[in-house]
């Protein structure tokens, strides 16, 4: 025993009470003894989780070994007894051990027997603790797991967020007052229900019931924006991810719901307010812009050469005005989400086609050589055509506009897996590396000595990749700063699982 | 006989300006400040082509188009439309499908190079 154990003697013989010291004390334990039952008994009450085991004769003055067991049994069903029986009366061992003692030792007994016995008590004793100890853990850890349960449902409660929980069965679990708001529907409609009964949103269901059905470990979630109201006026994030144990398996999902109709407001308030700014300043600018082309075309009599110098650069400056109004113009209808909006089956050879021939004469101006090739048979894509002209439009101008008189500007058509591949690349200027990762950035500019002399807003780019994003394509750039520039776009062929998806 | 042709744009220094270019180029010119006032003029003066403005406050370039195109009398007459909103990338697909319903004749981007604007009209006018 790592602490010292105690033994108390009860016993009205002098000799063996000092007996019973001698032997245990020897042994490492400490001994109380009492020469009768009532002072044993005021032993153990004073403090009896300090008592490991109590020797107690049975025949004594007074009290009798019996009476005192029955008050000892009373203090603490848990002390150990042994007692210590004359003469081997055999009856009065059997009664004791059926009033609870634990053991009993016939007298004469050689000190070994006595220490095999009390040895076998005190590992009992021993065990006794343990046991006590653990139940007393396990009662603490479920006064803990309890108090972490209210409190984890007092947060989620109070959340703003909804909270929605399933099981493997697609049974609802829990959830919380902000989501029945959010949805719109009664707590109770919620919890113990299975999904399909709950009439929740079409799209939410599907995204809960994809989650528990995947089987790939690698998802982890997925977001969606939902529109909810009788006409479509509440707009909900809704974030799900499966709940999986340690082998993997999927045990169910949780998913929280997030209101961001305000956010779509604003948003749409602040496009709204763009496009009305913008209508507003084209109006006037474009004015200005057709006088001054009728006096430098000499319509409003002769000019001289330093006015028409003047002039020049006042009607560049109105039009780097006006193509940073349509920019903004365009920004605001993608973010409105009403730029993509007409998709149909595409020839994009024919699109780009179409741009290259548009754009020829300015790269002649500037003695550059403008090819283009491509195979000749291409997947078609689904998209919009205007947009797709744009792009490109803005991707070949900008390659003309950054290449050197005398260079090349290559534009080139293939396939890649289920993409339609478009690479625009130059001899030009190139880009440096701390910028390569900014260009897609609304109003980025890369400022050098070369590229100030080149008129744009720094909205061009950002709008190429707004709608090569939302036709579920991407954009990507190599470049070396004086070895040109490659840009390569990949547009979803049509009918493939990418470009039907979400 | 000079052509004659109606600009019709509720920008009087774009009227103005859009004037001198075509004057320059030996047209004869009528100019109307709205769509309502652009209806009545194209009655009373009967022009060979119409320059037409799109956003207009009291009558759209739309309407007046359909009208002009409703109208036995005045439907020959080819219609150049005038288009501000016509943003970058999209060329606004509406105002297109919107022109082409109310069967404008053309499409030219305020504001106009001269060249352009005179060979526009040629082209319509040759037609």
């Amino acid at each position: 025993m790592p602490n010292q154990a105690s033994i108390l003697v009860i016993d009205d013989e002098q000799i063996m009470r000092d007996g019973c010291s001698r032997i245990l004390s020897r042994d490492g334990c400490s001994v109380i003894c009492a020469e009768n039952g009532k002072q044993g008994l005021e032993e153990i009450k004073g403090h009896p989780e300090n008592i490991d085991v109590i020797l107690l004769d049975l025949m004594m003055p007074g009290m009798s070994g019996m009476e005192a067991l029955d008050h000892i049994r009373a203090i603490d069903p848990n002390l150990l007894v042994i007692v210590i029986t004359g003469y081997a009366t055999v009856e009065s061992a059997v009664e004791a051990m059926k009033k609870g003692a634990y053991d009993f030792i016939p007298k004469p007994f050689t000190p070994d027997q006595l220490r095999i016995i009390v040895k076998r008590a005190l590992e009992r004793r021993t065990l006794q603790k343990e046991a006590e100890f653990l139940r007393r853990e396990r009662e603490k850890s479920l006064r803990d797991i309890a108090t972490e349960k209210s409190k984890i449902k007092t947060i989620i409660n109070c959340m703003g967020d909804g909270v929605l929980v399933c099981d493997r069965d697609s049974c609802i679990v829990l959830s919380n007052p902000a989501a029945s708001r959010m949805l719109k529907v009664s707590e109770s409609s919620l919890i113990g229900n299975f999904l399909p009964q709950c009439n929740l949103h079409s799209e939410l269901s599907m995204m809960i019931q994809e989650s528990l059905a995947t089987t790939d470990k690698s998802y982890s979630s997925v977001s969606q924006e939902l529109s909810l109201g009788e006409s479509g006026e509440i707009f909900l994030r809704a974030h799900t991810a499966p709940v999986r144990n340690d082998l993997g398996e999927t045990l169910g999902s949780v998913t929280v719901l997030q209101d961001i109709s305000h956010l779509k407001e604003l948003d749409k308030m602040k496009s709204e307010f763009i496009a009305m700014v913008a209508h507003e300043l084209r109006a006037p600018l474009a004015a200005v812009e057709q006088q001054l082309t009728v006096i430098l075309n000499k319509m409003a009599g002769e000019v001289t050469e330093k006015q028409e110098q003047l002039l020049s650069r006042a009607k560049e400056r109105t039009k780097g005005l006006l193509t940073l109004i349509k920019d903004l113009l365009d920004l605001s209808k993608i973010e409105a989400g009403m730029m993509v909006q007409y998709k149909e089956p595409l020839h994009l050879h024919e699109v780009v086609q179409k741009v290259v021939d548009l754009m020829r004469a300015e790269a002649e101006a500037k003695k550059l050589d403008l090819q283009f090739t491509a195979p000749p048979e291409l997947s078609l894509i689904s998209a919009d055509r205007n947009s797709m002209e744009g792009i490109f439009t803005n991707l070949i101008s900008n390659a003309i506009k950054y290449t050197p008189e005398g260079g090349k500007v290559w534009v080139h058509l293939g396939e890649e897996g289920e993409f339609v591949k478009v690479t625009v690349s130059d001899t030009g200027i190139g880009i440096k590396k701390e910028d390569l990762s900014r260009i897609f950035d609304k109003f980025y500019r890369v400022k050098t000595v070369e590229t100030r002399q080149i008129v744009g807003t720094g909205l061009g780019l950002s709008i190429v990749k707004s709608v090569v994003d939302a036709h579920l394509g991407s954009i990507s750039v190599e470049s070396e700063e004086g070895g040109g520039t490659t840009f390569t776009v990949l547009l979803p062929k049509e009918s493939s699982p990418t470009a039907c998806g979400k | 006989m000079a052509k004659k042709i109606l600009i019709v744009d509720d920008d009087p220094d774009l009227v103005e300006a859009v004037t001198m270019i075509l004057e320059s180029k030996n047209y004869d010119v009528a100019a109307a400040y709205g769509g309502i006032e652009g209806l009545q003029k194209a009655k009373a003066e009967n022009p060979d082509l119409i320059v037409l403005d799109v956003m207009m406050p009291d009558k759209d370039g739309y309407a007046v188009c359909k009208e002009l195109k409703a109208d036995p009398k005045l439907s020959k007459i080819p219609i150049l439309l005038l288009t501000a909103v016509v943003s970058k990338i999209s060329t606004t697909r509406y105002t297109q499908q919107m022109g082409l319903e109310t069967e404008a004749d053309d499409y030219i981007d305020k504001p106009v190079e001269p060249e352009v604007l005179v060979k526009r009209i040629e082209g319509l006018l040759a037609k």
